[in-house]
């Protein structure tokens, strides 16, 4: 009967409403990742006790209330398990929903087991694509209407990613679920999925779109709140699309994404989002404790321990949300506090405390034992005095007395912790010294590595992540046996390398510890000023300026005196060219000047360099032409040369630029810098004073920079004696 | 026989569901299913009743166990027991009546009937074992056969222990199932036309001008009210919307397409209305023993209110309602909590729901309980479809309805789960 | 009217000594049958007090000249007259045994008498049980010839049976029921002596083998409602609800009891022991704290002497108060009573109940002028009694008159 004990949503669709096609489903019951070490060592994670029933029940128990006929459980990881599991399970026996495995033992990816899938072509019409650790009660009525009418019009919309509204916590950018924070743009009126971003980096504070995406939708709603639910509804095109791009590994990283960038084949994505119903996946520790604090808070009713949805015992929900199942040996002075889920035939000692906890079934626990927040499967012993916090504890644990698990830890199947240890926190205990090769798990490290489209901040981490547990895995090949887990104790701590502890306590079921809390709240802040002080750059206008080499520009004030240079250049050359009015050039440069709030000083170089290039540019053969040609650009543009020049500092400026100039751009000039000072000096858009300041800060400059003072030295000199040798020249002329 | 166990797996697998709305509809297709059920056991020659009994009795249990709250079912696996039991003994009588009474038979009969009993008093609920009615004290001294002469049910009742056991008259063989088939029928019968039932009577207690209240939707209450509207009375309702399901509305909806003067309010603002209120009409999920009531929530708060103004509080149930059980902490046992998004947005929450920063325990609670019970005092008038009854007198219905030792016997299954 | 009366004529007749009130009370039944004006009623007790010193004779030899007056109703009354003196049955060892010791004149009734004080003997064998045995082997003593003999010789044997102890309306309850189904059962009408004699017997003994089993139906019904974590409050000393918590204690069910002193017999102090051996977390509380602690308290828990036909209980002093607080705070008062329980009575108030009257041990002297309440047990009307649990299954209140109307009307 086991089949049947079921429960539905009250939204679930009566059956003919789907009669006409069958419904199918892809149950992934295998979770592509390492999340789970050590536990996925020797159990696959689907299998996985959730409030005391496995999870692939709550997937399977939801399809099937949802209307789903047919579901392809594709089984990896310890597939033999699985199967054992759901042929004992009855599921197969269950009338008007089939349930057929498929086993695979060389797959390490999602894409590869939808490749495999494809081979079989098993998948006859659109597909709910669901991996075997999600639950849910959510209806699949609407979302499929709307996907097949999608499909209707356009061919090319062949997915429907199921998302529901959750907020992510700003401090530490995870959501409540322990993923990353998810930035979706989604188009608000079709729903399509334009941008999908679920490993930004906060360093930059900044995320950039594609300017396309604005140039063909007028409007594009951007969240941060959305929540992906791992639910897919997808056309049989999904599965080709698989094959054809065999790198296609991670559902959601390279598929999604690949499909959001490339825009030659221009498939589509959309999204429907769910309010009243419950949707989540597991996907680490973190989200596991979630789910199950929702499942107690009857979240995801029907699905709920009271209600007997599959094969699991009888339980009698009490007040404040104390589920107690029927035969429970509990001692009186025993505090069992709300919302806690204890199991079958589970025996509680004396002035033992649980709260916000779940016990499994056949446990014994001992006297003045004090559990919080703690996951506790079967058969565990655990004995006098011991104090767990917020740890998990496999089937058939053995905890010896006085022992105390710190918040955070895992304790593998039959691990044996001896007395009075105290195991540190999120340490993962396990019999296993290191993981065995041929879990598919392990490869997958590796595919997630190389895949190269993560960006190299969450890359590091992973590439560290991986090293951390490599190393951790060594460390234990040489000095796991020396690991003492306190006398009696049996099993191996695979020790957190640093790299990897920030992940742990992003992702263990303990709750996240007050510093860790402030470090996170500190480097938000710190984002929060760089935003700031990056908007503040932005042109008012604000909209996104496409070419991102602009924003990178914006970085440090050099690039933008050159971007300037560029401008005021730009305008002058116009000017000359459309031989456009001085007065008009000035305006304009006057406007540039403000926009980039620089000084006249920068004009008048930024003009004079501009002269320069000018008078470079047109043809000459020898230098006597090129000073021709600058004399005569000079004179020409005198007055709006003249009109930056009004103090001495501008000057000299001038004068400084055209050393630059005549170093580093156009060495032509280099011979004929004495004469064309003198020819500023001429048409005194330079005075005399300004040179004679010029010549005396070098003074003391090194040789180098003297180079042009020399060659001007005898104008220097000249303009020194100017006076007298003024007279003598008359005289002589007289 | 696999095809009726496929029905019975079907039937509870919707109950799991909860997929079946409403307890009308859940005590019909109830009675249905063990029609099948008793139409397809193929009964030994001897105590054809125990075989039926037996039948209907393991599939109840299950029934009951899927959905420990719906009562119905419980108290149509009840019902059809009584039936068998029922018919069974009126074969019975009419098998005495057929053998003349003749001293010497009843000598017999009594000898055979004196050394059965004995064995029976070894089980359970003393004397009462084979008699209908609950256990009395006349049943702790006078075993069943002594009252033999005395015309009342009991007699009769060991009479048929007797007959059954010695092997008779084969024309009953195959007439009890028969019969009881007829009779399930009939209850099918009275479960469907209950609402007009009910309805009858709607012109005796709503008068003119009248304004009557009602919370959430009840079939029942909608039927009679419009039963009441067509005999040309004009009145008004008042509408309570029966937050978090706000069925009220919908009713509201049907009402004024019925015709009806409506007013919709808040369930909050009962108390401020019900001065001007001059009856409560409200429907039931099922009614207790004890003449107290299983209630669509927030109702209790409505029968306070109306005490409070001495209002009177009228429940509307079909006899299939009645439930021989007595409420033992029913706010908990008989109550099933639903989800919270009924209440709330879960995303618009998910922050407070948060578990990873902050404290590990959710501070935030919602409780979402579907049922209320009104204890028997605060009604003052229950209408069934067979008439108008006190709350202490539902007792009487029961026994009517149902027989002992079926209770003790089911009394296990709905405490267990 | 009359029963103003009567309790004006109780009120009376506190103030005298045990003999007297016996020998008056055993004159009042005939004359309520007779349904005499109350004035008789004092004329009598006058007339009585001279000659009777001892109770026992006096009431045999009262049989002897009664014996053709029978009807349930006057050993009714007789049981309500007799219970003025008698004491309570749970805790007087001494009175029994003293009767045992007493010699008396009337074989008969001294041997009924025997007979059920050995039945008595017997560990929780319920007194009314222990009757009917007893009445069955006054069956089988009997050498009567015709079924009229037989049950005029029953009637003398079950009346001296109840004025023997008065105060336990289940022992009268328990006789009435049994001579109610002599009398009455329409079977004996159409068979020979023998069959029907030897009918009676094994009736009775059939009703000693259910009434046994009346505490474990009873303990059975109870447990649904004995809920997790929750509170009892209990009073006095009762077999049937110790029989109820200590299944529940067995089926692991976790609650605590709140016990009653019981002042002045202590019967609290026992049943908290006898808790305490099945390690129930206990509390004694003295009989005023009842309010005091009634907020914590989840349900009270009674037995009952006696279920009258309103529904209402006759229960051991105090039970009217805790049901009245009880009812005050919205708790639920349940009784666990067998059905010989119930009685043939309808007091309408206190008084109308005939006190069984108990010496209270002050520990002070108490000045002779100072009036003493004295009165055993109390009524506590039906609208404070939430359910009953019967042998005959849970019950409301209104049920148990219907049960009464049935068997005797």
């Amino acid at each position: 009967m086991g089949a049947q004990k079921k429960g539905a949503t009250r939204f679930s669709e009566d059956p003919e409403e789907l009669a006409r096609v069958p419904l199918q489903a892809i149950l992934l019951a295998d979770s592509f990742t390492t999340k789970f070490r050590p536990i996925t060592l020797d159990r696959p994670k689907v299998l996985l006790p959730l409030v005391n029933v496995p999870m692939i029940n709550y997937t399977l128990a939801w399809l099937e209330s949802a209307g789903v006929e047919e579901v392809i459980v594709f089984c990896c990881a310890h597939s033999k398990q699985v199967i054992n599991y759901l042929e004992s399970s009855e599921w197969f026996s269950h009338p008007n929903f089939s349930v057929t495995t498929i086993e695979s033992h060389n797959s390490i990816s999602a894409g590869d087991a939808l490749r495999l899938i494809y081979e079989r072509n098993v998948i006859q019409g659109d597909f709910v694509l669901i991996s075997g650790d999600t639950v849910s009660n959510m209806s699949l009525t609407q979302v499929l209407k709307e996907h097949k009418e999608r499909k209707k019009k356009d061919s090319n919309a062949i997915m429907t990613m199921i998302i529901k509204r959750s907020k992510s916590s700003p401090i530490i950018h995870q959501s409540r679920l322990g993923t990353d924070e998810l930035f979706m743009a989604i188009d608000p009126n079709t729903k399509q999925l334009l941008y999908y971003e679920d490993k930004a980096d906060y360093s930059k504070g900044a995320i950039c779109l594609d300017k396309l995406l604005l140039a063909d939708n007028p409007t594009i709603s951007l969240h941060n709140d959305k929540q992906d639910c791992y639910i897919d509804i997808c056309s049989p095109e999904v599965l080709s699309l698989f094959t054809d791009n065999f790198d296609y590994q991670h559902l959601r990283r390279h598929f999604v994404k690949g499909l959001l960038v490339d825009d030659i084949m221009g498939y589509k994505v959309f999204t429907h989002e769910i309010h009243s119903n419950y949707a989540a996946r597991i996907d680490n520790f973190r989200s596991y404790d979630s789910i199950s604090k929702d499942i107690i808070q009857r979240w995801t009713y029907p699905f709920v321990p009271d209600v007997k949805f599959f094969g699991n015992s009888a339980t009698k929900l009490e007040r404040q949300g104390m589920y107690r199942a029927s035969d429970i040996v509990q001692s009186r002075s025993a505090e069992i506090g709300s919302f806690t889920v204890i199991g079958n035939g589970t025996r509680i000692g004396n002035n033992a405390k649980i709260s916000n906890s779940v016990v499994g079934e056949g446990c014994t626990i001992g006297s003045n034992v004090s559990i919080e927040g703690s996951y506790i499967w079967d058969n565990v012993i655990i004995e006098d005095g011991c104090k767990l916090m917020h740890s998990i504890v496999c089937d058939g644990v053995v905890i010896k007395s006085g022992a105390v698990l710190e918040p955070g830890v895992v304790l593998s199947f039959k691990v044996i912790i001896g007395q009075q240890f105290v195991v540190p926190p999120y340490s993962k205990v396990s019999l296993f010294q290191q993981p065995t090769k041929q879990d598919s798990d392990e490869e997958l490290e590796y595919a997630d590595n190389s895949s190269g489209i993560v960006e190299n901040s969450s890359m590091a981490d992973t590439v560290d992540k991986s090293n951390g547990q490599f190393t951790s895995e060594l460390l234990d090949e040489e000095c796991g046996p020396t690991y003492e887990l306190g006398t009696g104790g049996v099993g191996y701590i695979w020790s957190i390398c640093e790299g990897s502890h920030e992940e742990e306590w992003r992702h263990s079921i303990a709750p996240i510890p007050a510093d860790k809390l402030a470090e996170a709240m500190q480097t938000t802040d710190d984002d929060l000023e760089l935003l700031t002080q990056d908007g503040s750059v932005l042109p008012p206008s604000g909209e996104l300026k496409p070419d991102s080499n602009y924003s990178d520009d914006n970085e440090d004030p050099r690039d933008v005196s050159i971007y300037f240079e560029k401008e005021v250049e730009a305008t002058f050359l116009r000017a000359v060219h459309e031989n456009i009015k001085e007065d008009h050039v000035i305006l304009e440069v006057n406007s540039l000047r403000l926009s980039y709030n620089k000084l006249f000083t920068d004009c008048a170089g930024a003009i004079f360099y501009s002269l320069m290039k000018l008078a470079l540019e047109t043809p000459h053969s020898s230098p006597s032409e090129l000073c021709n040609s600058t004399m005569d650009v000079i004179t020409k543009w005198k007055k709006l040369l003249k009109s930056y020049l009004t103090d001495i500092d501008e000057q000299i400026e001038v004068i400084q630029k055209f050393e630059e100039i005549c170093l580093e751009s156009a060495k032509e000039f280099s011979p004929l810098f004495s004469k064309i000072l003198f020819h500023l000096y001429d048409k005194d858009l330079i005075q005399e004073d300004a040179i004679l300041k010029w010549d005396d800060e070098k003074k003391y400059a090194d040789e180098a920079d003297k180079v042009f003072v020399k060659q001007s030295e005898k104008f220097i000199q000249w303009l020194r004696e100017a006076p007298e040798e003024d007279d003598d020249e008359e005289d002589e002329e007289e | 026989m696999p095809d009726v166990q496929v029905l019975v797996n079907d039937f509870i697998n919707k109950l799991r569901k909860r997929k079946i709305e409403g307890s009308q509809a859940t005590s019909r297709q109830t009675a249905e299913l063990l029609r099948s059920v008793i139409s397809q056991t193929r009964v030994p020659y001897t105590n054809q009743a125990g075989a039926l009994i037996d039948a209907v009795r393991a599939v109840g249990e299950q029934l009951i166990a899927a959905n420990p709250v719906e009562l119905a079912v419980g108290n149509i696996v009840r019902r059809v027991l009584h039936i068998i039991r029922e018919e069974d003994l009126s074969l019975a009588t009419a098998a005495v009546a057929g053998l003349g009474l003749s001293s010497v038979s009843d000598d017999e009969d009594d000898s055979e009937r004196d050394n059965h009993p004995v064995l029976s008093a070894a089980v359970v609920a003393a004397a009462a074992r084979s008699t209908l009615r609950p256990p009395s004290l006349q049943t702790l001294l006078e075993d069943v056969p002594d009252s033999g002469a005395v015309p009342h049910t009991s007699s009769s009742g060991g009479d048929s222990e007797g007959k059954s056991k010695s092997a008779d008259k084969s024309s009953r063989s195959r007439k009890l199932k028969h019969d009881v088939i007829e009779a399930l029928n009939e209850l099918i019968q009275d479960i469907t036309t209950c609402h007009e039932l009910i309805a009858e009577q709607a012109v005796e207690h709503i008068h003119q001008n009248e304004v009557i209240l009602t919370l959430g939707s009840s079939r029942t209450v909608l039927e009679f009210l419009c039963a009441a509207k067509e005999k040309k009375r004009s009145f008004r309702v008042f509408v309570a919307e029966g937050a978090p399901r706000y069925q009220g509305h919908l009713l509201a909806k049907d009402l004024v397409t019925r015709g009806l003067q409506t007013t919709l309010i808040t369930d909050s603002a009962v108390f401020a209305m019900i001065s001007r209120v001059n009856m409560v009409i409200v429907g039931a999920h099922a009614v207790m023993a004890n003449g107290g009531v299983i209630a669509p929530v927030g109702l209790n708060m409505v029968a306070l209110a109306a005490q409070r103004h001495a209002v009177p509080f009228v429940v509307l149930a079909g006899s299939h309602k009645l439930c021989p059980l007595y409420p033992h902490n029913p706010e908990v046992l008989l109550n099933e909590l639903r989800s919270p998004s009924e209440l709330l947005d879960f995303g618009e929450f998910s922050d407070c729901m948060d578990f990873g920063t902050g404290t590990a325990s959710p501070l935030l609670h919602v409780v979402n309980p579907t049922f209320d019970y009104v204890p028997p005092k605060l009604v003052s008038l229950f209408i069934t479809d067979t008439g108008g009854h006190n709350p202490s007198y539902v007792y009487r219905l029961i026994a009517d309805y149902y027989s002992a030792d079926d209770l003790v016997v089911q009394r296990r299954p709905p405490t267990a789960s | 009217m009359w029963w103003r009366s009567a309790s004006f004529i109780l009120d009376h007749r506190l103030q005298e000594d045990p003999p007297n009130d016996i020998a008056s009370s055993s004159k009042e039944p005939d004359t309520l049958s007779k349904l005499s004006p109350p004035q008789t009623h004092s004329s009598f007790m006058a007339a009585a007090d001279p000659f009777n010193p001892i109770p026992n004779p006096k009431i045999s030899a009262y049989y002897q000249t009664r014996a053709a007056h029978t009807a349930v109703v006057t050993s009714d009354w007789l049981a309500q007259a007799q219970a003025a003196v008698g004491h309570h049955p749970d805790d007087s060892p001494a009175p029994q045994t003293q009767l045992l010791a007493s010699p008396s004149a009337s074989g008969k009734s001294f041997c009924v008498i025997n007979e059920f004080n050995n039945w008595r003997k017997q560990p929780d064998l319920a007194e009314a049980v222990a009757a009917i045995r007893a009445l069955a082997a006054v069956i089988r003593a009997s050498e009567a010839t015709t079924m009229m003999e037989l049950e005029i010789e029953l009637k003398k044997a079950s009346d001296s049976l109840k004025s023997w102890d008065t105060t336990s309306i289940s022992l009268t309850a328990g006789c009435d029921l049994f001579m109610r189904y002599v009398t009455r059962t329409s079977a004996l009408e159409y068979e020979d002596f023998n069959s029907a004699r030897s009918r009676l017997i094994e009736r009775a003994e059939k009703f000693g083998e259910i009434s046994c089993k009346a505490r474990r139906i009873i303990a059975m019904l109870s447990q649904d409602f004995i809920f997790d974590g929750c509170t009892i409050l209990v009073h006095g000393f009762s077999r049937v609800v110790l029989e109820v918590l200590k299944t529940a204690a067995q089926n692991k069910k976790l609650f605590r009891v709140f016990c009653t002193e019981g002042r002045p017999d202590r019967t609290g102090l026992r049943f908290s022991n006898e808790l305490a051996k099945l390690d129930v977390p206990v509390k004694l509380l003295i009989d005023s704290a009842v309010a005091y602690t009634m907020d914590e308290v989840d349900m009270v828990f009674v037995g009952a002497d006696g279920v009258v036909e309103s529904g209402g209980i006759i229960n051991m002093m105090g039970t009217y108060q805790i049901a009245l607080v009880a009812h005050s705070m919205n708790k639920p008062v349940y009784v666990a009573a067998e059905s010989y329980k119930f009685a043939r009575l309808y007091p309408l108030d206190q008084k109308d109940m005939a006190p069984a009257l108990r010496p209270i041990d002050f520990g002070v002297p108490i000045p002779s002028k100072v009036e003493v309440e004295r009165s055993a047990r109390d009524y506590t009307p039906p609208q404070y009694l939430t359910l009953l649990f019967t042998d005959l299954g849970v019950l409301t209140p209104s049920v148990v008159s219907d049960e009464l109307i049935q068997l005797y009307l």
